[in-house]
Order: C-alpha cells, then structure tokens, then sequence
C-alpha cells in the first residue's frame, strides 16, 4: 500500500492550479480521503499530483448579498457542519455531512473533493443536488462555465469535468422562505457509506425537492414524485412513486421508506 | 492497596499512561542499521498452477527477489498440530512461498526486498508470474478433500433417538471473519552471521510459538534464534502463529546475511492473515416427552482454506468437542470434517470454535422448545449440568461451575427496567426480540512458568513466561504477587517477551493467562517465601508481622531466586447472556437494544480488567451479528478486503452492556482462576441470534444480520 511513483507540485493560487493540471495524466488532490487510499492501492496512478491544499482562494465558505450560499471547493467537510450560517439558512447540508465519514476524517476532507470525487453513496452531492446547487468549474484553457448537479454527475465516480477543468466553487441558491429540510439515509454502520438515502426539501407554495442516494449511479431527483406533490398526493405515495422504478425490491422499498420518513419531517 | 488484599482488586493497567502518550513501540517501530524492507508479490488467482516466475535483474533499490525455488529445502513447511483423536493431513501443511501451485487468492509467491517499502513495492510489480488458473472450491460442502476429521460416538445414539418423543433437527452457518487487530503483522529478523545468531522482533502473542515455529520450518535449534516480542497492538488469536512471510523474511535474513523488515499493510492482513470461524452445522436433538435431553447429533463441516497452519485444525475440534454446551446429555454422534477450500488457512479467532459451538446448539435449543411448546429458560433449566467435576460425551471435563446461578443473575439483570434511550417501542414501526443462551468454554490447560528474583532493594523482579497483548498481564500478576508477598502493588516489577529471558511456556490464547501463568506467578512467589523464610531463620530476622524483604535481600549471599512451572488440565467458564433486540419492519435494519453478560471466570484477580476483556469479546460478536463478514465470490476473490466492505464496528454502534459476575472457583489451580478473554464473544453471539430469531417468529437467518436479509426473512415470514 505505497503509491507507484508520482511527481508531486504544490499549487498557491487557483492559477497555478490550472496551469500544472494542463498535464495530461494529473490528479488534483483536495483532503486525500478518497485519492491517496486509491493511490496507496495503486488504482489510481496518476504521473503528477497536484496539491490543492496551499491555495487559500479556494477555502471558506460565505453568503452573497443575494443571499447563496458559496462554498469553495477547499472548505473542510468540518467547516460545512460547523458553519451556523448552513445550519441557519441550509440545515440540510449541516444534516448530510453529519454522515460523512467521521470526525477525522471530515476535518481532512473537503467538500469539493467530495463532490468531484462522485462516489454514487457519497451524501453532499445528494444534498447538493436537492438544493440546485451550481458548480463553478474552471481551465486554464478555456476560462470557466458553470454546471448544473444533473449536467455534473455523469456515473459513478466520474463528473463531466474535462481535463485540465478544476471544481473552484459551489454556489447554493438560497431557500425559499420558510423551507424544510430532511436528510434520512440507511448506513450499513455509523459512518459508512449510505445504502441508500435521501434529501428533501419543502416550502409552503409549491416548492419540492426530492433527490434520492441509491437509485442509481448518481444523484437523482424524483421529479414525478415532486410533480405528485405539489399536485397534492400524500408522502406515501410520493415516497411510492420516488422509488418506483428502482430495479432491486430490497433497495426499491428501503428509498420508498426513507422518503416517506424524510416527507413526514418536512410536511408535517 | 493494602498488601494481601489485592485479588479482587480493580487496578488499572500500569502501561495505559505509555499506550496513551504514544510511547509504545511496536514492531514498526524497530530500526536496526541497515535494514532493508519487504514486500510480497501474492498470488491474483485463488487456485492455479505456477508456470513459471520471472524476476527483474534490477530494479531501482532492489536487493533480492526470493522465491521458493530460491529457498529449497533451506525451508521447511509448517509444522500442524493434531488435536486428539483426530485425523489431520499434515501433508497439506502452508509452505514458506508457493511452490507450483498457490491455493488462495494473496498466498505469497515471491519476497522482494529493497531499500524502501515502497521501492520494494515498485519493484515487485516487475515480477512476472505465469498462471495456469485450476478449479476453485470455496464451500466446505462442496470439497472433496478433507484435511481434518474427528468423530465421537457415546453411549447408543440410534436407541436414543428411537426413543425420543421429539427430534429436532437444525441447520447452522458462521461466515469467515477477519481479526483486524489495529496493528497487522509484521517482523524484523537480523542475522548475526559471528554469533550465529537469528534475531526476530515479531508481533505475536508470545515468544514460545514463533521460536517453535521458526527453529521446525528454518531447521535450526532453539538456541540459535532469539524472537523478541515487542508492544503488540491486538492480535485476537490470529498472531498465535507466524506467519508464512514471517517465516521468508527470516529465512532470506539468514540466506542474505542482512535485516530485513516486513511490516504488512491491512490489505495483506485482510487477504492473508488467517481468518475465523466459517463453519457449518447440522444439528439433531433428541428429548423425551418432559423436554429431557437424550441425545445429540452433530455434523460440522469447517472451511479450512488450502492449506494447513500450525493451529488450523484447532478451532473445528474444539467446536465439535464443545457442542454438548451446559447440558447433561450422555448420549452423542459428532463428527466435524476440516474441508480443503481455495481461501486463505482459517486459524484461532477469539473464541475459536466456541461460539461455533455455543451458537449453533443455543439455535437448536430454542428451535426445541418452540417445537415442543415448552418456555425456553424452562428447557435449559431441566437440562443443565448440576454435578462437577462432569464428563462429556465428547470427552471433555468440566471442572467446576454453576450454570443455572448463571441464568438466574442474567434472567435477573434482563428484567430490570429496559433501556429507554432509543424511546418507546413502536410496534407498528419495529419487530422487537429477545435471546437467551448459555455458553461453556473450554480455557486454560497445557504449562506456563515464572522467574522471580528478590531485587538488592527489597523488590520483586518476575519474568513471566506469558506475554501481553493488551490484556493487563503486568497489574493482574502484580497483584497475585504482592497479594502471595505481603508486600506493595509497586514493588513488583514484570518482564515479558524475550525468548533470550522468558522461562517455558506456550503463549497467550485460549483465555488461558491467568489460570495458567497466574498461578505459576504465584508458586513461584511462595516458593520464594519459603526461601526467604528458611534465611530467616538462619539469620535471626523476625518474620512476624511480616518478613523484612529488604533486610533478607541484604543478608543474601547471592539474590533469592525462584522459578515455578505450573501445569494443569483444562478449566471451564461459563456463562449467561440475554439480547433484546429491535427490526425495523421498513428497512430491517436491526437494533441491539441491550445486552446482558453474566460471566462465570473463576475468582477474579481484576474485575476491572476482566469487565473490560467480557466487552471486548461482546463487542465482537456483536459485529459477527451486525455487519462483519468476508466475503468471498465464487472465484475465491475476498470481496471485503478493505474497511469500506468489511463492515467492523464503531464505538457508536455498540448498545449498553449490563454485566454480572458468578465466580466459582477452578479446583484446578491455586487461584481458582478460570479465563476471560473470551466469554463474551462466546456468549454475546447466540443470545443476540436467538432474539432476532424470536423477532422473526421463528425463521432462520444466517449472521451477519443485514437489513436486506432481515427485510426479506420478515417479507417471508409466517
């Protein structure tokens, strides 16, 4: 469990970032919890390594004028669920990285690293996702654009980033007034990653956010289920309609329970 | 502390202020000059034939590539021990490195040393190994080879069966499990070519084994290997043997001439460090129509893996040996066949065949009193072994105990107000449960012995033949000493684990420490007593009120010694243990609400100490029930070798945990000491099985209960 032979540079600013990921077979590396245990397995055997950590720009987290909520992609899983401003104005994300990993290694991880990283049981990218959270990505080539989670996710462990393309920023709109917020995911473990879960969020006047952990390879939103909703169905059967379709019996009626579970907090 | 009143006193261990600063040092922590490091190339194929090997000339860093052709016959395999009365092909024994043929996914086939781990890692990627892959068994069921086998029959099984108003038949399965001890395994060997000598640091439970091991397979005499043990971080029985890297690193220190480390990774430890049970029972129970037990039949089948470790045909022996349980019955068919698989070699894993044993006959007790309509405490109680000493139909010798005093304090702890934390139950919410079970364990046996020298100070200097591995050796023999002495906690002092200083022995296992070693602490102190008394006299000291150690050190001529061997037979603890447990019906994911552990050690030396071994091993078995489990697919690829898959527990997974204490004295050994190290995990087992049992209105599920297997038992359930 020793990484292959890598060249290692550590970047200062975000422009430096960009310039050294130019290379072809280079690996950013944020907190290191998922990249440097894929390194010591030599599954991952990048030529260069990139080292994020320096780059002060790219931490902190802050509320614009507007009211969003943004998030660098270098803030420590840590900051996210000690941050009162989340827990006042997103509790869900406060709620969802209270189940990532533990204490040590939330204080390494980061939140960008999660959401690039793009494991299908990771829970931010979930949340995110409920949220309609946008990611800001940029190159050193062709300047930034901004993605949507549904554009983001591509499959598991693999985002629409191209190479060179580096996660600066996650901008979270801020809530409608008055919004709920839920996260229920089962673990098979305290700390483990989820076998399923889900991430609701609720607001008097018709706004519904429902994205599931589980159903498939990445983080999807049960639209029929919110359009069921506002429509005026129940939970249960918003929770039924959330998981339908999900191939596997077991994993079917586990996101159909968590759902209702999750509804049931916000709605009631 | 007052002196002669320290048996039975709750003292903390001495060494936890060093544990605690990081001041330990473990085997990675050893540095000799010069020393270069190890890394293995393993096979990818869990059964092939080896076609060829092809090594790099150079490589940067690289030392040495050794394979078994390299070794020859400069090693031998392993030795195997042959429990009694069994059948075992010690033919089949685990090599030192594959040699044509690699029979688990992970074995060894290739040592490559280097300047650097991680050099030694890059540079094993350059070996080419070409594979022709073979067939791959991995149920136990399905082999055709068996390595083992041990039957008993006593007394007339077919009249009793004949006769019986009921026969209950049960079918059992335990997956393998990991030990995951914190620290894997690891040694530095160093050959110093002058005095002849091979030198290994090991991580192990003792010294005794690893000498033993490495003088049979490197054909060397005792004498000419010292094996020093340092801090070990866990072991949980699976460092008892060395471990076949082990025994190359020694073998090319002496070939090369040089220091070599090897200090595993957790994947290695995950693929190749020996495993746990992965057993298999079926069950008959014979009663008559009062609920009586008259007769029992058993067929075990254990998943032994390719080959042989010394202690591998072990743990199905003592499954089989103890699967009568608590219960008098006199009448018995059992037989457990030890089954060639392509899997890494099981071997001890606390508890080691008893809470095989335990679960699978506390499973086919309750099935019983289901069947016949009896209450099950009712039924055990009719059926418990109330004489002792007893002999069992498996041959064994229960020395002392009180099982049904047992049963009485966990029924009592049970009842008691039930934890409120998790809330009222919600039965349209969760199916609740409820398991009780009875254990046995066979603990102690075989020799241990001890040293002691009264020091120029009026101290105490005792070398124990035992070795620690986190279980309190230091303060729980402080304490038979000063409490054997007359004299102060501190003014004994311990050494442990080097074979160049510590008097024979077997080593740390089988819960076997304090009857074994203990007591050899405490002969040895009396007869420095005697000694010191017969001075004495010679010299005109007073010996009342006490003796006067300092003045007698000073008389001395020459130091005071005493060295005492103490042998015995086997003592057995017993126990009691009640789970109440909580499904949810949507998700079935299952809650251990509490646990009861009533535990029956013998006289405790250290009750703070033994309350920590007895949650230990519940906390254990509460895994084996929860979530662990390695898994393999039907190639033989362990699909759980990292801690992502491999579900181990955390601390916020574990339930409050009531426990009670019987102790009833061993006739066996001057302290009446019986063992610990294991109840928990042996008792915690069934009495959480037989309450998800219970939840599930009867219906059998296999450990680990998972929610999917759960959801799915309650969808099918009656």
């Amino acid at each position: 469990m020793k990484p292959a032979p890598f060249r290692y540079e550590a970047a200062d600013s975000v422009e430096a970032a960009l310039a050294l990921l130019v290379h072809e077979d280079a690996r950013p590396l944020a907190g290191g919890q998922s990249l440097v245990p894929m390194l010591n397995f030599r599954l991952a055997r990048p030529e260069l390594i990139v080292d994020l950590n320096p780059v002060r720009e790219l931490a902190g987290l802050a509320v614009t004028a507007d009211g969003a909520l943004r998030i660098g992609a270098m803030t420590r899983q840590a900051a996210l669920l000690r941050s009162p401003a989340v827990a006042d104005g997103w509790p869900l994300l406060t709620e969802a990285v209270a189940h990532v990993g533990h204490s040590v290694t939330r204080n390494r991880g980061t939140v960008g690293g999660s959401v690039a990283q793009a494991d299908p049981k990771a829970e931010l990218g979930v949340a995110l996702t409920a949220l309609g959270a946008r990611f800001h990505v940029r190159s050193g080539e062709r300047g930034g654009r901004t993605l949507g989670a549904a554009e983001l996710f591509a499959g598991p462990f693999t985002t629409a980033l191209r190479d060179g393309e580096l996660l600066v920023e996650i901008e979270v709109p801020p809530a409608p007034t008055g919004a709920r917020m839920a996260f229920v995911e089962h673990a098979r473990t305290h700390g483990d990653f989820a076998v399923a879960g889900v991430a609701v969020v609720h607001a008097a006047g018709g706004h519904v956010a429902i994205a599931l952990l589980g159903a498939g390879a990445v983080p999807i939103r049960a639209e029929a289920a919110e359009r069921a909703l506002r429509e005026g169905v129940d939970a249960s059967e918003a929770a039924r309609l959330a998981a339908d379709g999900v191939p596997d019996d077991y994993r079917r009626a586990l996101l159909q329970t968590l759902t209702e579970r999750a509804l049931a907090r916000v709605t009631t | 502390m007052t002196a002669g009143t320290m048996i039975g006193a709750s003292l903390r261990r001495r060494e936890d202020a060093r544990v605690l600063r990081g001041e330990t040092r473990y085997l990675d922590d050893i540095e000799c000059p010069g020393t270069t490091h190890a890394a293995f190339v393993r096979s990818p194929y869990a059964h092939a034939s080896i076609e060829s090997i092809s090594v790099p000339q150079a490589a940067p860093g690289l030392i040495a590539v050794v394979t078994a052709a390299d070794l020859g016959d400069a090693v031998r395999p392993y030795p195997v021990m042959e429990p009694q009365g069994a059948e075992v092909r010690v033919s089949e024994a685990h090599p030192v490195l594959a040699a044509g043929e690699v029979r688990y996914a992970g074995q060894a086939v290739a040592l490559v040393i280097a300047e650097s781990r991680a050099l030694a890692e890059d540079a094993a990627e350059l070996v080419e190994v070409d594979y022709d892959p073979l067939p791959v068994v991995t149920s136990p069921r399905a082999s055709d080879v068996e390595l083992m086998r041990w039957q008993r029959r006593a007394g007339d099984v077919e009249a009793a069966f004949a006769a019986a108003a009921h026969v209950v038949t049960g079918s059992y399965a335990l997956p393998r499990l990991v030990a995951a001890p914190m620290e894997p395994r690891g040694c530095v060997a160093s050959y110093d070519a002058t005095a002849d000598l091979l030198t290994v640091w090991c991580s192990a439970q003792d010294t005794h084994r690893p000498l033993e091991h490495l003088a049979h397979i490197l054909g060397r005499p005792e004498s000419a290997i010292r094996v020093i043990v340092p801090d070990v971080g866990g072991a949980f029985g699976s460092k008892g043997v060395i471990a076949p890297e082990v025994a190359a690193v020694a073998a090319a220190a002496l070939r090369l001439g040089i220091g070599v480390k090897w200090t595993e990774d957790r994947l290695e430890n995950m693929l190749a460090s020996s495993q746990g049970r992965g057993i298999e029972g079926e069950l008959d129970l014979a009663l008559d129509a009062e609920g009586r037990m008259l007769a029992l039949r058993a067929r075990l089948w254990s998943d032994l893996g390719g080959y042989l470790l010394t202690t591998t045909p072990l743990p199905p022996h003592t499954a089989a040996t103890l699967i009568a349980g608590c219960y008098d019955i006199a009448v018995a068919d059992v037989t457990v066949v030890g089954a060639r698989t392509h899997k890494v070699p099981i071997g001890p894993y606390r508890g080691a065949g008893r809470p095989d044993a335990a679960y699978m006959l506390e499973a086919l007790v309750d099935e019983a009193a289901r069947q016949i309509g009896i209450d099950r405490v009712a039924l055990r109680r009719r059926n418990l072994i109330r004489a002792f000493p007893h002999t069992t139909p498996t041959g064994l010798e229960y020395d002392s105990g009180d099982f049904e005093r047992c049963l009485d304090l966990a029924l009592e702890l049970a009842a008691t107000e039930p934890d409120k934390r998790h809330g009222p139950a919600r039965d349209d919410v969760y199916v609740h449960g409820t398991g009780i079970a009875v254990y046995v364990e066979r603990a102690g046996g075989a020799f241990e012995s001890a040293a002691i020298e009264l020091l120029e100070d009026g101290r105490f200097a005792i070398a124990s033949s035992s070795s620690p591995h986190g279980q309190g050796h230091d303060i729980t023999f402080a304490q038979i000493a000063a409490d054997r002495l007359h004299v102060p906690i501190d003014a004994i002092e311990l050494s442990f684990g080097d074979s160049a200083t510590t008097p024979p022995g077997v080593g740390t296992f089988g819960s076997r420490s304090v009857a074994m070693a203990g007591s050899a602490v405490a002969l040895a102190a009396d007869e420095l007593s005697e000694q010191a008394r017969a001075l004495a006299a010679e010299v005109g000291l007073d010996t009342a009120p006490a003796l006067n150690w300092v003045a007698l050190a000073q008389a001395a001529d020459a130091p005071l010694r005493a060295q005492a061997q103490f042998r015995s037979a086997n003592v057995f603890s017993s126990g009691a243990y009640a789970a109440s447990v909580r499904i949810d019906r949507a998700t079935g994911a299952l809650t251990v609400e509490r646990l009861v552990a009533v535990d029956d050690a013998g006289t405790l030396i250290n009750p703070l100490l033994v309350h920590g071994q007895v949650l230990g091993g519940a906390v254990q078995a509460l895994g084996e029930c929860l979530s662990e489990e390695a898994v393999y697919d039907e190639d033989g690829q362990m699909r759980s070798g990292s801690f992502l898959e491999y579900g181990l527990l955390t601390a916020a997974d574990i339930p409050p945990i009531v426990t009670g204490e019987v102790e009833t004295p061993s006739p066996l050994n001057p302290l009446g000491a019986k063992g610990a190290g294991e109840g928990g995990a042996v008792g915690a087992l069934p009495a959480v099985a037989n309450a998800v049992t219970d939840a599930l209105g009867g219906r059998y599920v296999a450990p680990p209960f998972t929610a999917d297997k759960l959801w799915r038992a309650l969808r099918a359930a009656p």
